[in-house]
């Protein structure tokens, strides 16, 4: 059982490798580059919006929720991929691990720094998409709600990154990161779609037994309902969390596994 | 318990996916170091050095043997917050200034706030790079680095020091600061054990010494012991001598017009040779004993290099 002393020294590593991840993002280039475009690309979203034809405000929420979401779950893979590996690939490791700080707290440390830096990132972007909505007269602060929905995706997305980027290079694990975001958006279709062509009990047993292994992102998504102005159902946001929570749970304990004998070499 | 560092038949084999390339590094590495000594752990390079101060450092894990650092066993990572690394080359993040680099290297130490920022300026100091610290580490030059990475091994003030390469890639000055600061540490009762492929400098600071071939400690033991402090052999240089047949156990070494370098094993020999060169009206210009060096015994451990 570990002591006080233990935890709170836990504790402090973990704050210390967060606050440099997110140093090391906000004073790099890149981190402002990709906020920029990031806003540039959520104007113009916006912008198209208020060309299309049917209800304005609709579409604006609906294009600007998607290009929040969109962007932060690539900012979410392209940069947490790289979280370890890029500290084995520079050796940065070596300083950190031949100290007192076990090879889970560092991952704890990556990730909450990362998590850290996609706040800001996503509180930037809901900021000037609330501002575009109060400007043409269509702000709701459900968009507040959505974006800590998306949030929720990028906790789970950012861990299946660090899996990856625990075990594989960052070329793969981009690819199995955007394997799972593509799974997880389009899993929640799968029983409608295989379900009516399904003879035998056993065959539809199977088919809903794969979707409730699959990811399933819709489940902690609101964007669709926010932009056609429709209640969230009650329970939504605890169920969302408990999923959150739980993904991330056996997400990080597979990466602190993997991690936890792998030679540095 | 005056041992700082033990291993025991530590053994470790990089494998290739499928077990396919298997390449074994270490070979029942054994060694000793006692408190309050400067160890070398010599070797060329690829001789599993780095990997050795890896497996110490918990960032390999061996296949087979013990370690035991300070008393513990090298699973207890609370031993990690008595010693002090600085790996091979040291890369750090380069968007921190030293500072902040050492401020953050404390934390994960778990030494207090207050403690670090007594601290830190004294360290600076002692490393030498006073009014630098503010400064971000991409605009450090490579010596600046490795005074930077001494500074972080030493922030918790640990009991056993762990070197690999210090003297590597820097100049001759860099090399004496670093030997001067190793120095100091043993000054202050630390134990110091670098790898080094720098004879020299091992040779001068060194109490004890390992030499790793292809991953097997070939000899091990306090430096005086290892070197003979008898001469081996003298080289006589002497001048005006182009017809001068030197007496039997002699061997040329050189001839160059009338000034011959002449090797000799042998004091008897050595007499003789001086003797002859007087009758033969030659200047004898040089005279040079040659002990034993650190350079000699490594490389009669080394395939191909031996005498």
């Amino acid at each position: 059982m570990a002591s006080r002393g233990d935890r709170s020294t836990v504790v402090h590593q973990i704050a210390a490798l967060a606050s440099n991840t997110f140093k090391e993002a906000t004073r790099s280039r890149v981190f402002y580059i990709l906020l920029a475009f990031a806003v540039a690309l959520l104007l113009f979203s916006s912008a198209m919006g208020f060309m299309a034809v049917g209800s304005i405000r609709r579409v604006v929420l609906d294009m600007g929720l998607s290009t929040v979401s969109y962007f932060s779950a690539m900012t979410a893979i392209f940069v947490g991929v790289g979280l370890i590996y890029r500290e084995i690939e520079h050796k940065t490791i070596y300083n950190i691990l031949s100290k007192p700080v076990s090879r889970t707290v560092f991952l704890a440390g990556r990730y909450a720094g990362l998590m850290a830096v996609l706040l800001v990132n996503l509180a930037a972007m809901t900021a000037v998409l609330s501002l575009v909505l109060a400007f043409f007269g269509g702000f709701t602060p459900r968009v507040f709600a959505a974006a800590g929905y998306i949030y929720l995706e990028l906790l789970i997305l950012t861990a299946v990154a660090l899996f990856f980027s625990s075990v594989t290079s960052p070329v793969v694990s981009a690819l199995c990161t955007a394997a799972f975001y593509i799974i997880g958006h389009t899993s929640s279709a799968l029983p409608d779609l295989l379900v009516p062509y399904l003879t035998s009990t056993w065959e539809r047993r199977l088919a809903v037994g794969i979707y409730h292994i699959l990811p399933d992102l819709n489940l902690l998504s609101i964007n669709n309902l926010v932009s056609n102005n429709i209640p969230t159902a009650h329970g939504f946001a605890i169920r969302a969390i408990l999923y959150t929570v739980l993904t991330v749970a056996i997400l990080m304990l597979a990466s602190a596994l993997c991690f936890k004998r792998r030679d540095l070499v | 318990m005056d041992e700082a560092l033990r291993l025991k038949a530590v053994d470790k084999t990089f494998r290739g996916h499928l077990s396919i390339g298997s390449h074994q590094v270490l070979r029942g590495v054994s060694l000793t170091v006692p408190r309050g000594v400067i160890y070398g752990f010599l070797g060329p390079n690829g001789a599993g050095k780095t990997t050795t101060l890896k497996v110490i450092t918990g960032l390999l894990f061996a296949d087979a043997g013990e370690i035991s650092i300070l008393g513990q066993g090298v699973e207890d990572r609370s031993v990690r917050g008595r010693i002090g690394f600085l790996p091979e080359s040291p890369y750090f993040y380069d968007y921190l200034t030293g500072y902040e680099l050492l401020m953050f290297m404390g934390r994960l130490l778990g030494v207090p706030a207050a403690k670090l920022a007594s601290r830190i300026p004294g360290l600076i100091k002692a490393v030498g790079l006073e009014g630098k610290d503010r400064l971000q580490l991409r605009k450090y030059s490579k010596g600046m680095l490795q005074r930077i990475g001494l500074a972080q091994a030493l922030l918790n003030d640990p009991d056993l020091v762990i070197l690999d390469e210090p003297m590597s890639g820097l100049d001759p000055i860099g090399r004496r600061e670093v030997r001067d600061l190793i120095l100091a540490m043993k000054d202050q009762g630390k134990t110091v054990f670098f790898s080094s492929h720098i004879l020299a400098d091992a040779e001068m600071i060194c109490d004890q010494v390992a030499i790793l071939v292809k991953g097997k400690v070939v000899q091990e033991g306090p430096l005086e012991s290892l070197l003979s402090s008898e001469v081996q052999f003298w080289d006589v240089t002497v001048r005006g001598a182009a017809g001068m047949v030197p007496p039997p156990g002699c061997s040329v070494l050189t001839r160059l017009g009338t000034q011959l370098l002449i090797r000799v094993d042998r004091e008897e020999t050595l007499q003789d040779l001086l003797d002859r060169s007087r009758a033969e009206g030659a200047s004898i210009r040089a005279v040079v004993p040659h002990k034993s060096s650190l350079e000699d015994l490594f490389l009669s451990h080394i395939p191909g290099e031996g005498r």
